[in-house]
């Protein structure tokens, strides 16, 4: 027997209880909606942290941070630690306690790493306003580009040099709506320094960063810029302590990086890639998603139950036709086929109804709840709908109905043709 | 030809061993037309099944053209009822949902030949039977005679060597019964096929060339001649 003639059967033989096929489709049909959904709901997230962070590269930058401290022996309930009048010597030692260090401190325990080229503090700068040629003046939220972190940008290139500036879009717009103008132009920037006077600094405008997370408001400038707008920011005796570094590689290998992990994990600091933070971000989506794809494969369990018990009433009224169709020649194995295929159109159709009835529920509720509770969220759609998910709920779904359908239809192939015609 | 040798069946149930078949010895030749007659019970259907390879025997072996049935693997024997033998039933066994056409194209559907051919082919036979206008109908919506006519030509679209008719005339008035039955001798005078009729209607047994007689498993009276009416 032909497959595509098998398929036909099969498809036919759902149709004769039309009922019966309908309900167990629809049982089906909760589990893959809620399997969209639930999907969908993961998708949009991790879109939404995909759009924010994509458009910053580095491949070539490794982040350094501390590790966050032990639980103190206080915490454990034994006895508090003593106060010391001694100065931690800022060098060599740490201050268990605290999470900012500084430069000298960072280039001792890499002092041994080779590769490095440069070694960068987060500084963290504060402007005043931004203007360019005498044009309206708006707040300037400052941020810096350590060197080797790559923007993506609408127009222009990314920062590459001394006294450069990029301008987040909205901000762009506001000054020329034809934002390729801007490029080359040099900005305004005032920042109040330390002692509270006002000072400015007219960087060249090399690019207008694409949407994204903190690319939305923040300008921003190069390591040297933001150097000096620190060096007349700074107060205080906590001054050169950051909270983290950016390391400038001239090449990483993935055994070089996870020694370097290594090395520096043992110092008491974490060191991650870009890639790093984006995987632990996705991971995190994952296991959200993960979680709640559970729940919807708990309605796919009971639905499949329904697969069963239609399956074998299926056989049982259709005993004399398998046996005629024994008789006449049809194997064993085609009769499985027949059968599975019963199951598995029935967890097909289940899974594309509960997929477009998912999509369209999705569309709509991205739409009404996007609009009115997570306006602030610029770019962010509840449920994301892709290819592949739509394909693995497809698979899945029909798979699990496959798997429910093995008993009946090995139950079906197992008939004795003789005794199947005389069944009553 | 077909060629049962020593042939033997004991169904187990419920510990108790019942032996329907005790040492068959027959020969069927080709273009032969056999009755099998016998009380119910006689064993006359157990022995067709296991001539049509529908069951093994406990003892024995049934020859097809020469080779022992037993020899064959599974797909062999669906291959060998499927191309070489067809089958009428008492009760039809259509599938009563589908059209006419659909329920003659069963055997070539199974074999998995092309559409085209399955459909010229059903048609063909559907013809011979003379329900050429029935094509499209529900089977369910056929007379009792209309059916066994559509059973008759689901069993001829394979072009088989043999046909076993088991009880073929039992659901039938006399009139529409004996019009079937002409319709199977005409199958086997006309084109030569071999017919094996399982019966206890001794008009229909007394058409046929030759009578077997069956009782308690054995072959009664060996080869009854022709001609052995009422």
């Amino acid at each position: 027997m032909k497959l595509w003639d098998i398929i036909k059967m099969a498809n036919r033989n759902l149709f004769r209880n039309k009922l019966r096929t309908f309900l167990t489709i629809s049982a089906i049909f909760v589990g893959s909606f809620t399997l969209t959904l639930t999907n969908g709901l993961g998708d949009g997230l991790r879109d939404y942290v995909e759009n924010q962070v994509k458009n910053l590269e580095a491949e070539r930058v490794i982040f350094i941070r501390k590790q966050p401290p032990a639980v103190g022996p206080a915490a454990s309930g034994d006895e508090p630690p003593e106060y010391s009048s001694e100065k931690i010597d800022t060098e060599t030692g740490f201050d268990p306690t605290a999470f900012s260090f500084t430069q000298k401190q960072v280039e001792n325990i890499t002092k041994d790493i080779s590769g490095i080229k440069t070694i960068t503090p987060r500084y963290s700068i504060n402007g005043e306003y931004i203007t360019i040629e005498g044009g309206k003046k708006y707040k300037a939220e400052l941020g810096m580009l350590s060197d080797g972190i790559t923007q993506k940008t609408e127009a222009g290139r990314s920062i590459n040099g001394a006294d450069q500036i990029v301008l987040p879009l909205g901000l762009a717009r506001a000054f020329d709506a034809n934002i390729s103008n801007l490029i080359g132009k040099h900005a305004v920037i005032a920042y109040k320094t330390a002692s509270g006077e006002l000072k400015t600094i007219s960087p060249e405008v090399v690019g207008v960063a694409t949407k994204g997370f903190m690319t939305n408001t923040n300008s921003f400038v190069d390591t040297q810029t933001a150097e000096t707008i620190y060096n007349d920011q700074k107060n205080g005796e906590d001054a050169d302590k950051f909270y983290g570094f950016s390391l400038q590689m001239g090449s990483i290998s993935t055994a070089q990086l996870a020694n370097i992990k290594e090395t520096l994990h043992a110092k008491g600091f974490e060191a991650e890639t870009m890639a790093d933070q984006k995987k632990r971000t996705y991971d995190a989506i994952g296991i959200f998603k993960t979680g709640m794809n559970f729940f919807a494969m708990i309605a796919l369990l009971a639905a499949s139950f329904g697969i069963i018990n239609t399956l074998i009433i299926a056989v049982m009224e259709r005993t004399k036709e398998i046996g005629l169709q024994k008789a006449l020649g049809l194997g064993r194995g085609k009769i499985f086929l027949i059968f599975s295929l019963e199951s598995i159109l029935i967890g097909f159709w289940g899974a594309v109804i509960g997929i477009v009835v998912g999509i369209v529920l999705g569309i709509i509720a991205n739409k009404y709840i996007v609009a009115n509770y997570l306006a602030s969220f610029d770019g962010y759609s509840l449920f994301a709908f892709t290819v592949p998910s739509i394909l693995f709920v497809l698979l899945l779904v029909s798979g699990i109905a496959f798997i429910a359908g093995v008993f009946p239809a090995i139950r079906a192939s197992k008939l004795n043709p003789i005794e199947s015609l005389r069944y009553e | 030809m077909l060629e049962a040798i020593n042939l033997s069946k004991t169904y187990i149930s419920d510990g108790a061993d019942y032996q329907a078949l005790r040492g068959i010895d027959l020969k069927i030749d080709s273009g032969e037309c056999v009755a099998i007659v016998g009380k119910s019970g006689s064993g006359k259907s157990t022995l067709m099944h296991l001539l049509a390879c529908l069951d093994e025997p406990t003892e024995g072996s049934v020859l097809v053209n020469g080779s022992d049935v037993a020899d064959l693997s599974e797909r062999e024997k669906n291959l060998l009822r499927n191309e070489k033998f067809g089958f009428v039933f008492q009760q039809f066994f259509l599938n009563g949902r589908d059209t006419v056409l659909e329920n003659v194209a069963l055997p070539l559907r199974i074999r998995g030949l092309k559409e085209s051919k399955i459909r010229s082919e059903a048609k063909a036979a559907l013809d011979s039977v003379g329900l050429g206008d029935k094509l499209t109908k529900r089977s369910k919506d056929l007379s009792g005679g209309e059916k066994q006519r559509v059973c008759i030509a689901r069993a001829l679209v394979s072009e088989p060597q043999m046909i076993f008719a088991d009880e073929p005339t039992g659901n039938l008035d006399s009139a529409t019964g004996a019009a079937v039955e002409d319709m199977l001798f005409a199958m086997n005078r006309e084109r030569g096929i071999t017919l094996v009729i399982v019966t206890h209607d001794e008009d229909l047994a007394g058409r046929c060339g030759r009578v077997v007689n069956m009782k308690d498993g054995q072959i009664e009276t060996g080869d009854v001649s022709k001609g052995e009416t009422r």
